[in-house]
């Protein structure tokens, strides 16, 4: 046992504290240094360092923020109140975080695209509709897209925070007399506050550390944040830079996240009862049509319409133009010197297809990699005894949730592109896709397995002790039986998120493991918008497939549909 | 085994990858692998004097080539090299020249050896640094050897020159460029409507600004002719080119990320009052397919931009060394007149051959006649970092 422990300890050291540390040492290496001066002292901070970090903060405050404030709404109206169509929405509000976020961004920019920076137009504009610069480009497109994408995470949260409220409670304010918003405020917003900080942070922490919206939508118009500098800077080779950014950027999503899971997740109620009925739906009387429009309306344009107009204008001869008719070229089409510099459609473009065979081997084995990581983790953390160890595993399991995927991915090749002890080197290769894959969702994974690990009583595992079964026997044979139908779902969210993640292996990637995520990116900053749209639209399809697989597995996700 | 002692193993596991891996940042910091010539010197030796015909039957003996190019047109030299030699499979990668850079920088370091050649631009870098340790190395096939002006084989071989030139829709200004000095790009009536490439991003970008720096002198001389006064340089700008980069940022650039972007917005018919940018010229070629109207400003003052050379180079330890020098051939042309199947990609307005036999294509301004300045790498190396710093104050 205390062996596997310090096993999975050194794992987790190898995962994800010997990238950070070796972030941190290359800045302070000479160049290093002059790197710190450069970006934090020089001429060049204002625009390299002050700039981005108030756009980045702003992104990440607006996000949190927004996302939160609709997610919630949205989850009140399905759970707590008589709105029509409550299952409908509550299953297209779960579909916005399952689509990569630079396909909500390439949907804006195919509807939005406006004159300003030249070159095609987006449907509006095509249309005839005038759209302003504010809205094509820079901040408020950046956030609106982010919101979009990271309010159904807190609609989830929040939705299962108030489908557990106990009705008992809300019947006994009730009965002494409070109204409708006193009930609210004095009972249910208390209990479930701890759900809506969390999701807060969490938006907060999405918005800070994303790449695709500010690269798609901000860059155009020089709208910069710390994800899109440091990617900039290490791109062009001025990789010292971007380290100095990257450890920046962590100490700012860490910083923030830690301050704020300090300040909001301290209260919490112990509720004396068992859980008890459902207590009545709010009524909402005349407002239950508007609020079903309006919550379909929001759900469509978020959950359908990108989806749509991503696929709609992948079949587009001109980009954005009805008037230039349809084609399936850059889908079918074979290799023409006339269109898109003799690329083929992508159904027949080799390195297409050779991009989606390593992207979903490589979702295949990080969910492979993640899962077993998660569930040893999670036995670790319930059967170990040594604290300290446990301690260890929890903090490095949980890290890299501050780590935005862009800044991880720096650490890791800071960290793998040379021999290091006895690995080799492994930049380039697969491998480091797949290490760096898994130590980007092990807060995930390791979550999904302390949960399934925890409903596996220890009585079982005695019995089998008594009977002189060994660690690897006990595991084999009651452990991960049990553990297999969570952990299944668990890994087919982890194969989501990394085939459609394009912020991690953005910096990873070479172009002999190409990914359908940075391939789409490439086109889409290359101006073939058609090939871009045609691939996210794979990748959502592949994404919503998989989850919807994975919510069949695990019908406990959605506990507040159980009742209706 | 005691509890002390395996706290001990644990935390001294722990410590040591963080011992590691500070003494490997410290010890080592990056850059600086030495090439390892010697025992790689006496094969490619041979290989480089080989004859055709022993070059094709080694390359099928190889069986793929893997190329690192600067243009999307690596698809159309595959299809025609597919053709020519059935058997070989080239695998084309499009990767801008920075980003090869930093590519073939950070896969030589990890010893990663998976690229064959380079088709890349970017000369003053490339020569700089990857030729100079060893990264990339020349390669002239013998039968071209005096069909090459000699500025154009070494350090490395260059099959064609390209360009980054202001462009213009023809459609919508029938009569000609509507820009006619470079510094009319920093007055009002062009205010939001000038488009580049961030030269932060494609150093063939930064290279033109770094040219435009060091043509301080003729963009004084460009100013007074425009405005009739001697340029007063603004507060910490030391020279005329820093100074009208400064203006154009100041008057509204519009910084894209590729130059297919660009041409776009420039090119794309229709337009009422289209903007003007910094582009490659032949991509003119693209004008019909494309539906743009792209044409070079080549009479604009002081200078239209900058030509530079397209080179191709053998990338250190090629795993295809024979189908690597195979390529390298193949993209020089054969022996008809336009250079056939392998230069065809080329053979288009605004690419100019450095093959002295390939016959200059007949819808482009001349080679003489082209007014843009020819970049120094060497001495452009020298100030580019200083003038991307600018520029990063800018931006």
């Amino acid at each position: 046992m205390a062996l596997l422990s310090a096993g999975v300890g050194a794992i987790l050291c190898l995962l994800v504290l010997a990238p950070l540390v070796r972030l941190v040492a290359v800045t302070l290496t000479p160049d290093g240094l002059r790197a710190w001066q450069e970006v934090a002292a020089s001429e060049l901070s204002r625009n390299l360092l002050w700039r981005p970090i108030v756009n980045t903060l702003a992104i990440g405050l607006a996000v949190g923020a927004g996302a939160t404030l609709l997610g919630s709404a949205l989850a009140w109206l399905v759970v707590l109140t008589d709105v029509p169509g409550r299952r409908l929405i509550g299953v297209l509000a779960s579909v916005p975080f399952i689509l990569p976020s630079f396909a909500v961004a390439l949907a804006w920019e195919a509807a939005f695209r406006n004159g300003r920076v030249g070159g095609h137009v987006g449907l509006l504009q095509n249309l005839g509709l005038a759209v302003p610069d504010w809205i094509a480009w820079g901040i408020v497109p950046v956030v609106a897209t982010l919101i979009v994408h990271y309010y159904s995470l807190t609609f989830a949260l929040v939705a299962a925070a108030l489908a557990a409220v106990n009705a008992d409670l809300l019947e006994a304010g009730a009965m002494t007399g409070a109204s409708q918003a006193r009930l609210m405020g004095g009972i249910t917003l208390p209990l479930v506050l701890p759900a809506v900080v969390a999701a807060a942070l969490l938006g907060f922490a999405e918005g800070v550390s994303n790449f695709a919206a500010p690269a798609i939508l901000g860059l155009p118009v020089r709208f910069h944040t710390l994800s899109t500098r440091l990617f900039g800077a290490i791109s062009i080779g001025q990789v010292e830079r971007g380290y100095v950014l990257s450890v920046i950027l962590i100490a700012v999503a860490g910083a923030l996240l830690l301050v704020g899971t300090r300040l909001g997740g301290r209260r919490s109620f112990a509720v004396i009862t068992g859980k008890g009925s459902r207590y009545a739906r709010v009524r909402l009387g005349r407002w239950r049509w508007p609020a079903c429009g309006a919550a379909l309306a929001i759900c469509g344009l978020t959950a359908v319409a990108p989806g749509v107009t991503l696929l709609a204008s992948s079949f587009l001869h001109q980009p954005g133009a009805f008037a230039g008719g349809w084609t399936t070229h850059y889908w079918l089409g074979p290799s023409s010197p006339e269109i898109a510099q003799g690329q083929p459609g992508i159904l027949r473009n080799p390195q297409v297809l050779h991009a989606a065979g390593t992207t979903l081997g490589l979702g295949a084995a990080v969910a492979v990699a993640a899962t077993v990581l998660g569930v040893a983790v999670g036995y670790c953390l319930a059967r170990s005894r040594v604290r300290w160890l446990t301690g260890l595993i929890a903090q490095l399991s949980y890290l890299p949730i501050l780590l935005p995927g862009i800044a991880l991915g720096a650490a890791f090749i800071a960290q793998f592109a040379r021999p290091l002890g006895p690995l080799p080197p492994l930049y380039g290769t697969f491998a480091i896709l797949v290490v760096a894959g898994a130590a980007y969702t092990l807060p995930f994974a390791s979550q999904a397995g302390r949960a399934a690990v925890a409903q596996v009583s220890t009585d079982l595992e005695e019995a089998s002790l008594m009977a002189g079964a060994t660690l690897p026997r006990r595991f084999v044979a009651i452990v991960a039986p049990l553990v297999a139908r969570g952990m299944l779902a668990a890994a087919a969210l982890v194969f989501v998120k990394i085939v459609r993640d394009l912020s991690l292996m953005l910096l990873l990637m070479t172009p002999t493991t190409p990914l359908l995520s940075v391939v789409a990116f490439r086109y889409a900053s290359e101006g073939f918008v058609q090939f871009a749209n045609a691939i996210t639209t794979v990748v959502v399809a592949i994404s919503v497939g998989v989850t919807w697989l994975a919510r069949r597995l695990q019908r406990s996700t959605q506990p507040w549909m159980d009742h209706d | 085994m005691t509890d002390v002692r395996r706290l001990c193993r644990v935390v001294c596991g722990r410590w040591a990858w963080v011992v590691v891996a500070l003494v490997v940042a410290v010890a080592a910091p990056l850059g600086h692998h030495a090439p390892r010539a010697g025992a790689q010197s006496r094969p490619t030796d041979s290989l480089d004097r080989m004859d055709r015909q022993a070059l094709v039957a080694a390359a099928r003996a190889e069986g793929s080539v893997v190329v690192y190019s600067f243009t999307s047109r690596i698809a159309a030299v595959e299809r025609a090299f597919e053709a020519a030699y059935p058997g070989i499979d080239m695998v084309g990668f499009d990767i801008s020249s920075t980003e090869q850079i930093a590519r073939i920088r950070a896969e030589q370091q990890a010893g990663i050896f998976r690229v064959d050649v380079a088709y890349i631009s970017d000369a003053p870098v490339v020569f700089g640094e990857l030729v100079r340790r060893g990264l990339l190395e020349p390669y002239v096939p013998p039968d071209f050897a005096n069909r090459i002006p000699a500025q154009y084989q070494r350090p490395l071989l260059a099959n064609r020159i390209s360009t980054k030139v202001l462009m213009y829709n023809e459609d919508a200004n029938p009569t000609g460029p509507p820009v006619h000095n470079l510094w009319e790009l920093t007055t009002p009536r062009w205010r939001g409507k000038v488009i580049t490439v961030d030269p932060l991003v494609r150093g063939d970008y930064l290279d033109l600004m770094t040219e435009i720096v060091l043509r301080s002198d003729e963009m004084e001389r460009a100013y007074r002719l425009l405005f009739g006064r001697p340029l007063v340089l603004g507060p910490g700008i030391k020279t005329a080119g820093e100074q009208w980069i400064r203006d154009l940022y100041a008057n509204g650039l519009i910084v894209l990320k590729s130059t297919d972007a660009v041409n776009a917005a420039i090119g794309a018919r229709g337009q009422v009052a289209p903007p003007v940018g910094f582009s490659t010229y032949s991509d003119r070629r693209d004008n019909a397919r494309r539906g743009w109207a792209l044409q070079i400003a080549n009479a604009v003052v002081p200078s239209p931009g900058i030509t530079f050379p397209a080179l191709l180079g053998l990338v250190r330890r090629a795993p295809h060394p024979a189908a690597a020098r195979l390529a390298i051939t193949f993209m020089l042309g054969d022996d008809s007149p336009t250079g056939g199947p392998g230069y065809e990609p080329f053979y288009v307005p605004g690419d100019y051959a450095t093959r002295r036999d390939i016959v200059p294509h007949p819808d482009a301004v001349p080679f003489a006649q082209l007014r843009a300045w020819r970049i120094d790498p060497v001495r452009s190396f020298e100030r580019r970092q200083q003038v991307a710093d600018f520029i990063l104050r800018l931006q």
